[in-house]
């Protein structure tokens, strides 16, 4: 089984915001629609410190709360384990945006739909596994792959940097950090 | 980053109307049972009922924006029945249709079942539960992730529902207003309840691990929401009933009670009560704030 997951550094993110924006050109979003959030962290102490960037983004919960409180079935774990939304099926209650614990969704001003973060399915459903935030990142603090093969690089730097989902257990994360 | 609510006053005016129609229904019931003469007053019960959920359902069609464009999609909302909103929309639609019934049933001056009536009243109850589950299977925020959010909504929707029926009253069937004492006694205490779990539910909350939950109790009690807590809500919504009722039905002498005065004091109380109800929906809903964005109240 694939189950694809990213790997994201925040010990080498600049917080520049190119992963944002590459992921507006490549889904095409509104200027106001944003898949990927930045929250900051201060982090040390005087007078050793340092701010955090940490960009949010869809987790692709194994367990996703947005698809289990979804009443028509749009949001839904799909293939590979990424967490997706059927615009078709959408009506726009807004309920999956209350559900999500990370406050990583948006509502598209002009369709009404809910949209997120897709993992870039263009690429990993041609079999080239990547994201164009991956792509964008000029750190490459990010790593896309198959969480489900142990050789695969998302999953050795999974554990050699021990990275660990944002907020524990809240729910089976599918996007792990480094911070 | 700065947190805007997800569901705004539309949602609001919608759990509200939706509480309110069910505890409108309950109301027809109880009078029905308590006090079988006051036939005025069950219609207008069964009046109210419908015609606030429909209006409530309206408003929440015309929210759902992606789906108020694409009208055929609502029809999928019968998929999920993992989804709580799923179940609302079951007991939502079979309560319209037994409140509209019994409506028809009571203008055309037929008997209405007894079954039905019961029927209507179990769906009103489904209906005031599920509003406070909706919003309570949500763990992102403490504010509403806790199973004392439904009993609450279900109390405060049987007592707008009671306060509702009752204003209507006071102006439409006076005389039937004095004879229900049975049905103001019990609703005397649904205030009283309802301040028990408010503060049960803002200890609860304020206890939360994530300082979310510490963060929206503050934005009631203290921050943005405090005048609209303390004076619409607390005050306004359940003290000034809660006195006022205790006054008439205890202390004042029948006289005074059954006056014109003593029924404008009641209204006065029962205005209170649909105010406080529609403050509760609309604070509940607009100051949870979620466990994963870092938002201090005072901002």
């Amino acid at each position: 089984m694939t189950r694809y997951g990213m790997l994201i550094d925040t010990t080498k993110c600049v917080g520049c915001y190119a992963c944002r924006t590459a992921c507006q050109r490549q889904n095409n979003l509104e200027p106001d629609e944003d898949f990927i959030r930045y929250e900051r962290a201060e982090t040390g102490t005087f007078p050793k410190v340092a701010v955090e960037t940490v960009p949010m983004q869809c987790m692709h919960c194994d367990d996703a709360p947005c698809a289990s409180v979804c009443p028509t079935g749009a949001a839904h774990v799909g293939a590979g384990g990424i967490v997706a939304v059927d615009q078709g099926r959408c009506i726009g209650c807004l309920y999956c945006m209350s559900a999500c614990p990370y406050q990583v969704r948006v509502r598209n001003a002009k369709t009404g739909a809910v949209d997120k973060c897709r993992f870039c399915v263009v690429h990993t459903e041609k079999g080239g596994a990547s994201c164009t935030c991956v792509d964008a990142c000029p750190t490459h603090a990010r790593i896309f792959g198959d969480l489900d093969n142990p050789d695969s690089e998302v999953s050795r730097a999974i554990v050699e940097k021990h990275a660990k989902p944002i907020a524990g257990d809240l729910t089976r994360a599918k996007v792990y950090y480094v911070r | 980053m700065t947190y805007e609510p997800i569901w705004g006053t539309i949602i609001a005016w919608y759990l509200f109307l939706a509480g309110l129609g069910g505890g409108a229904f309950v109301t027809a019931v109880f009078i029905r049972f308590k006090h079988p003469g006051c036939t005025r007053l069950m219609r207008i019960g069964r009046i109210i009922a419908p015609a606030v959920v429909v209006i409530g359902l309206c408003l929440l069609m015309f929210d759902a924006a992606a789906g108020f464009a694409h009208p055929l999609r609502f029809a999928l909302l019968l998929t999920n029945f993992g989804s709580v909103m799923t179940w609302g929309v079951v007991f939502l639609a079979v309560f319209v249709v037994v409140a509209l019934i019994v409506l028809v049933l009571d203008l055309l001056k037929k008997a209405v079942p007894e079954w039905l009536d019961i029927v209507g009243m179990v769906m009103g109850l489904c209906v005031a539960v599920y509003t406070g589950c909706l919003l309570g299977v949500c763990q992102g925020f403490p504010l509403w992730n806790t199973a004392l959010l439904p009993i609450l909504f279900l109390v405060s929707a049987v007592s707008t529902g009671m306060a509702a029926v009752l204003l209507a009253g006071v102006f439409a069937a006076p005389a039937e207003f004095n004879e229900v004492v049975v049905l103001k006694k019990f609703h005397f205490w649904l205030p009283v309840v309802e301040l028990v779990l408010v503060a049960a539910l803002l200890f609860v909350t304020s206890a939360n691990p994530s300082p979310a939950g510490w963060e929206s109790v503050a934005a009631l009690l203290m921050g943005n929401w405090a005048v609209c807590f303390w004076l619409l809500f607390v005050v306004m919504g359940l003290v000034l009933p809660t006195v006022l009722e205790c006054w008439m039905l205890w202390i004042a002498s029948h006289e005074l009670e059954t006056s014109r005065t003593g029924q404008m004091v009641s209204a006065l109380s029962d205005a209170g009560v649909l105010i406080g109800g529609f403050v509760l929906r609309l604070m509940i809903v607009s100051a949870a704030l979620p466990i994963t964005i870092v938002q201090p109240w005072m901002l």
